[in-house]
């Protein structure tokens, strides 16, 4: 499925022991696949800690309803990061060739929704897109 | 029909993880038109391990938990080599849904003697439709420059139990 999020405004925590911290909270967004879809529904995070090295680790947590009413916990730990040039032109807003650096997570799914039960069951991956407006993620389904 | 489409993707998923082909791990069309990147991976390595009696801890809060403990190993890939130091072990519990969650953790040695440490989280469903679903998902962590992009990359791992132990067949996320 792919999935688009909103978020508000950055809460930067700034310099903790394992790097520079700044939680960005997700107001909505969309999703939509052949075995999925709905909203996102305001409330969850994703938690960011840039490491020493230059990589951005990203930790999402998310609840998605469907459009049928089911709720769905997600998460998803990623990586990010790529050419010094790409992530200052990310970080000036502009929209930037997503395979000019690599931005990529695993989420995972859990709901108590039977019909979505198989979700509860997979691994996935996921390649990211950092709009202006918001990330886009193209999420798979490890077979 | 769905079941159809369902094998069909599996066909492709195991080219990809094989890394025979460059091909989608999966199935999602982006619903924007200029995003053409698709999900690619390409072989890391093979991890076998050897596994000790395993600890029954029991029922617990989250299921059933068994601890695997980790005595050695190998693992083989163009980019690195080694052995798997004894001390790790995969903590697992069955979940109430008889799903299998792994937590592993071990440390690697390459043939050069660099320490690189190893996690995966991952499930086992052995009652998955056709074949038994056996999926992780590492991560490493080194401070050896010669293999620094450990740090940066995701990886998938497709599990199988031999006789003599797990096997892992590990690919990075492209």
């Amino acid at each position: 499925m792919t999935l688009q999020v909103a978020v508000a405004g950055p809460q930067k925590i700034g310099a903790v022991p394992l790097g520079t911290r700044v939680t960005a909270p997700i107001a909505s967004g969309h999703f939509e696949g052949p075995r999925l879809r709905g909203k996102v529904l305001p409330g969850g995070g994703d938690w960011t800690l840039l490491r020493g090295d230059g990589v951005l680790e990203l930790d999402l947590r998310i609840t998605l309803e469907t459009d049928d009413g089911a709720l769905i916990h997600m998460t998803s730990f990623g990586l990010r990061h790529g050419p010094p040039a790409v992530l200052a032109a990310l970080a000036r807003g502009e929209r930037v060739d997503p395979s000019s650096y690599y931005f990529r997570t695993t989420p995972r799914f859990e709901t108590g929704h039977p019909k979505y039960a198989f979700l509860n069951r997979l691994l996935a991956v996921s390649s990211g897109d950092r709009r202006p407006e918001g990330p886009i993620y193209t999420i798979d389904e490890i077979l | 029909m769905e079941a159809r489409r369902r094998d069909v993707l599996k066909l492709a998923a195991f080219a990809t993880l094989s890394g025979c082909a460059r091909v989608p791990l999966a199935s999602t069309a982006p619903s924007s038109a200029d995003w053409k990147a698709a999900m690619r991976s390409r072989p890391l390595l093979t991890l076998r391990l050897s596994t000790a009696p395993t600890q029954d801890i029991g029922a617990g809060p989250h299921g059933t938990r068994v601890t695997f403990p980790i005595t050695g190993g190998t693992f083989a890939g163009d980019r690195l080599r080694g052995k798997v130091l004894p001390g790790g072990d995969d903590w697992t519990v069955t979940r109430p849904d008889g799903v299998i969650e792994l937590d592993l953790r071990i440390t690697l040695q390459t043939d050069d003697g660099a320490l690189v440490y190893m996690t995966f989280e991952g499930i086992r469903d052995d009652s998955a439709p056709g074949a038994p679903y056996f999926r992780t998902l590492p991560r490493f962590e080194t401070a050896e420059p010669k293999y620094a992009f450990l740090n940066r990359l995701l990886a998938v791992g497709k599990g199988e139990i031999r006789p003599d132990g797990p096997v892992h067949v590990i690919e990075e996320v492209l």
